[in-house]
C-alpha cells in the first residue's frame, strides 16, 4: 500500500483535527449536556503538555527503563495530573454560576500560561524545551502512529459520550443543566457529579495535550493560546452541543476544512500563509460563533428529540 | 407558552454563605478583639514596610488606575442589563486606537484625543447591542450561550484590527515630562492626571447612576422591566444609554492604558480577567466596592511585583488565585441583580 499521498502536511493537519475532535467531545459534556462553559480547555491541554513534557525531560530516568516505560509513566502523570486540577476546578465552579464559572476557568488558563512562562528551570520560559519521540518507526512512521493513536482515542471519546448519552449519568447531567436545585432537590449528588465530570473531561483534554506534545516534538507557550479553546468551541458549537456526532460534524466543518482544505490544497500565495490567513481563521471562527448562536443555537444537527418532549410538555 | 422550571435560587439553601458566618463571629466580643488584633497587624505591615508599601501604592495607583474606570463600565453592563460582555476588552483596545489615531496623525493634546476615544469606543458599544446583543436577547438566548456570543465577537474585533494595524505596538505622540515627586518617588504626570481623571470619571459615573433622574430610570429598569415601562421609562433608550456610558468608561480606559504604555490589539483582552474578577468580587457592595477593588487590585498587582524581584508574572498569579480565593468564599450568587 502506497502512502505518498499522505504528505507530512497532511497528516499533521489530520493530527490536529483529530485531537480538536476530541477535546470538542469532553466540551460537549460539560456544556453541551451540564451546561458548565468551559473557557479553560486550553488550560486541561497545555497542563497535560507540560506535565509530560516537565515529567519526560526533568526526571533523571535511568538507562536500564529504556525510551518506552518513561513515556508511559510520564503520560499517566500528565493524565492524573490534570484530572487532580479538573476536580480543583469543578470543586471551585461547583455552586457558582455563568460569570462564576467564566472567570474560574479563564483564571485557570491564565495560570497555566503563566507558569508556563515563569517557570524557565522546569519549562524553559518562552524558548519552551524539546521532547523526544519514544517509538522508532522514522519519521513519517512516528506521525503515523500518533495520528492513529489519537484516531483511537477520538472513537474511544465517542463512543464514550454515546453511552453517557443513553445512561442514567447522562440524564443526570442534562438534569443539571436545565435546572440544578431541581436535580439537587430530587436528591440527586450535584456535586460529586460535577466534580468527575471535570476530573474525566480534563483528563482527556491533558492526555490529549501530551500527546501532542510528542507529535511536536517541542512545546512552547505559543502552542497553548486562547486559538485552540476558540477552534474546539466553535466546532462543538456549529456541529451542535447537544448531539453525539455534533464535535465531529463541527470540527470537521471548522478546522477541517480550514486546515486541510485551505491550508493545503487552495493555492493562495505565500504569504498568505504566513501572516494573514491564521488570523483570517480566527475571524472567521469568531464570526462563526456568532451567526451560529443567533440563528441556529443547536448547530447544524439541530436539537434532541428531548427538547421536543420539553417543547410538547409547555403547549400542553 | 413555555414552562418555565426556573426556581428562585436567592433562599435556596438554609445554610448562610462563610462571609455572613464570619460576620456573625466578628461580632462577638472574641471576634472583636481578633478583627481588632488583624487591623493592628496591618498597619504595623504596613508601617515595617514602608519601603515596599510605599512604592506599592504609588506605582500600583498610578499604573493600574485605568483598571478601577474600566471595572466601572463592565460592571454597569453587567449589573443592569445582565450581560457578561467578552467584547468589553475590545472595547477598551478600541479606546487606545482611537486616542492613538487623533494623537497622531491629527496631533491632537493627548487629553483632547480622550474626547474622541471615548465617543468612538462608546458608538462601537452601542453598535455592538444592536447588531448582537439585542438579537440575542429577542432570540432568548442564553446566558452562557450569550458569554460565548460575545467572546466571538471579542476574536472577531481583536483579530480585525491585527488584520488592520498589524501585531507591532503603537506609541501616542505625547512630549516628555518631567516626573512629579509624590512621598519621594518619581512618577511621570500623565500617571498622576490619568489617576486623578479615573478617580473623577468613576466619581461622576457613581453620582450619575445614584442621584440623577436618568439613573434612577437606568436602576428601576435592571429592578423590574415590565414595572419600568409601565411607568412611563422608554427601556431602549434607558438600555442605549447603559451601553454608551459603558462604552465611554472602557474607551477612556483605554486611552489612558494605551498613553501609559502601548496601543496593541491584545491590550484589553490582557486585562479583561482583572476586570472581570474586580467586578465579580467588588460588585457585591455596588461601584464603590468595584473601585476600591479596580484599585486595591493595582496595589497588589505591583506591591507582588515588587516583593517578589522583578517576576511580574508571579504577581499576576498570586492576584488572579487569591481573588478567586475571595470569590469562592463568598460565593458569588448576589440576591439582588440591580443593586449597583
Amino acid at each position: 500500500m502506497s502512502l505518498d499521498w499522505l504528505s507530512a502536511f497532511l497528516i499533521y493537519a489530520l493530527f490536529t483535527v483529530a485531537g480538536t475532535v476530541g477535546m470538542a467531545q469532553f466540551l460537549h459534556l460539560q456544556m453541551g449536556l451540564a451546561g458548565i462553559g468551559n473557557f479553560g480547555i486550553v488550560g486541561f491541554f497545555g497542563l497535560g503538555m507540560y506535565t509530560y513534557g516537565v515529567f519526560i525531560r526533568r526526571i533523571p530516568w535511568p538507562d536500564a527503563m529504556g525510551d518506552i516505560l518513561p513515556f508511559v509513566i510520564s503520560m499517566l502523570a500528565a493524565v492524573v495530573v490534570t484530572a487532580l486540577a479538573g476536580m480543583l476546578i469543578g470543586w471551585f465552579i461547583s455552586d457558582l454560576d455563568g460569570d462564576g464559572v467564566l472567570v474560574g476557568t479563564l483564571g485557570f488558563a491564565t495560570v497555566v500560561y503563566s507558569l508556563a512562562l515563569s517557570e524557565k528551570r522546569w519549562t524553559g520560559g518562552a524558548e519552551g524545551m524539546a521532547v523526544t519521540d519514544p517509538v522508532g518507526f522514522g519519521t513519517k512512521g512516528n506521525s503515523l502512529f500518533w495520528l492513529g493513536l489519537m484516531l483511537l482515542l477520538v472513537v474511544a471519546a465517542t463512543y464514550y459520550v454515546a453511552r453517557v448519552h443513553r445512561s442514567p449519568y447522562g440524564r443526570l447531567l442534562v438534569a443539571i443543566g436545565q435546572n440544578e436545585p431541581l436535580a439537587r432537590s430530587l436528591g440527586k449528588p450535584t456535586f460529586g457529579i460535577k466534580l468527575s465530570l471535570f476530573a474525566i473531561g480534563s483528563a482527556g483534554m491533558g492526555l490529549i495535550g501530551a500527546i501532542f506534545a510528542v507529535m511536536n516534538h517541542f512545546i512552547r507557550p505559543t502552542e497553548i493560546g486562547i486559538e485552540v479553546t476558540l477552534a474546539v468551541m466553535v466546532g462543538l458549537v456549529l456541529g451542535g452541543s447537544a448531539r453525539v456526532w455534533g464535535a465531529v460534524v463541527g470540527v470537521l466543518l471548522t478546522a477541517g476544512l480550514f486546515d486541510i482544505v485551505v491550508q493545503i490544497y487552495l493555492p493562495l500565495p505565500d504569504s498568505w500563509y504566513q501572516i494573514t490567513l491564521p488570523v483570517v481563521r480566527e475571524m472567521v471562527f469568531g464570526a462563526m460563533l456568532i451567526l451560529v448562536l443567533l440563528w441556529r443555537p443547536l448547530g447544524v444537527l439541530g436539537d434532541m428529540r428531548r427538547d421536543k418532549l420539553v417543547a410538547r410538555l409547555g403547549r400542553g | 407558552m413555555v414552562v418555565s422550571l426556573d426556581i428562585d435560587r436567592t433562599d435556596e439553601s438554609a445554610v448562610r454563605p462563610a462571609w455572613q458566618r464570619a460576620r456573625a463571629f466578628f461580632s462577638t466580643p472574641p471576634g472583636r478583639l481578633v478583627a481588632w488584633l488583624g487591623i493592628l497587624g496591618l498597619l504595623g505591615l504596613l508601617v515595617g514596610t514602608w519601603g515596599l508599601a510605599r512604592k506599592a501604592v504609588v506605582f500600583g495607583l498610578a499604573e493600574e488606575a485605568p483598571l478601577a474606570l474600566a471595572a466601572v463600565g463592565f460592571a454597569l453592563l453587567y449589573r443592569l442589563t445582565g450581560i457578561i460582555n467578552v467584547a468589553y476588552s475590545e472595547t477598551v483596545t478600541l479606546g487606545a486606537y482611537f486616542g492613538m489615531w487623533f494623537n497622531t496623525t491629527f496631533g491632537w493634546n493627548f487629553y483632547l484625543s480622550l474626547i474622541p476615544a471615548a465617543l468612538g469606543a462608546g458608538v462601537v458599544s452601542v453598535i455592538t447591542y444592536f447588531a448582537f446583543f439585542r438579537p440575542a436577547h429577542r432570540r432568548s438566548v442564553g446566558v452562557v450561550e450569550v458569554i460565548i456570543l460575545s467572546f466571538g465577537l471579542s476574536i472577531v474585533l481583536r483579530y480585525g484590527l491585527q488584520l488592520i494595524f498589524g501585531h507591532e505596538q503603537r506609541y501616542f505622540k505625547v512630549p516628555f515630562q518631567n516626573p512629579i515627586r509624590i512621598l519621594g518617588l518619581g512618577v511621570p504626570p500623565f500617571r498622576v492626571t490619568a489617576l486623578a481623571g479615573v478617580i473623577a470619571g468613576a466619581l461622576i459615573l457613581y453620582w450619575f447612576i445614584q442621584k440623577t433622574r436618568l439613573g434612577i430610570q437606568i436602576r428601576a429598569l435592571a429592578g423590574d422591566e415590565k414595572l419600568a415601562q409601565v411607568s412611563g421609562i422608554n427601556p431602549l433608550a434607558v438600555t442605549v444609554l447603559i451601553w454608551f456610558i459603558a462604552g465611554l468608561a472602557g474607551g477612556a480606559a483605554g486611552a489612558f492604558y494605551g498613553v501609559g504604555a502601548t496601543a496593541r490589539p491584545l491590550l484589553g483582552w490582557s486585562k479583561f480577567l482583572y476586570i472581570l474578577l474586580a467586578v465579580l468580587v467588588g460588585g457585591a457592595k455596588g461601584l464603590r466596592g468595584v473601585i476600591i477593588a479596580g484599585l486595591g487590585m493595582g496595589v497588589l498587582l505591583s506591591g507582588l511585583t515588587l516583593a517578589i524581584k522583578g517576576q511580574g508574572l508571579y504577581s499576576e498569579i498570586l492576584v488572579v488565585v487569591l481573588f478567586i480565593v475571595i470569590l469562592k468564599l463568598r460565593g458569588n450568587r448576589m440576591s439582588e441583580a440591580a443593586k449597583v
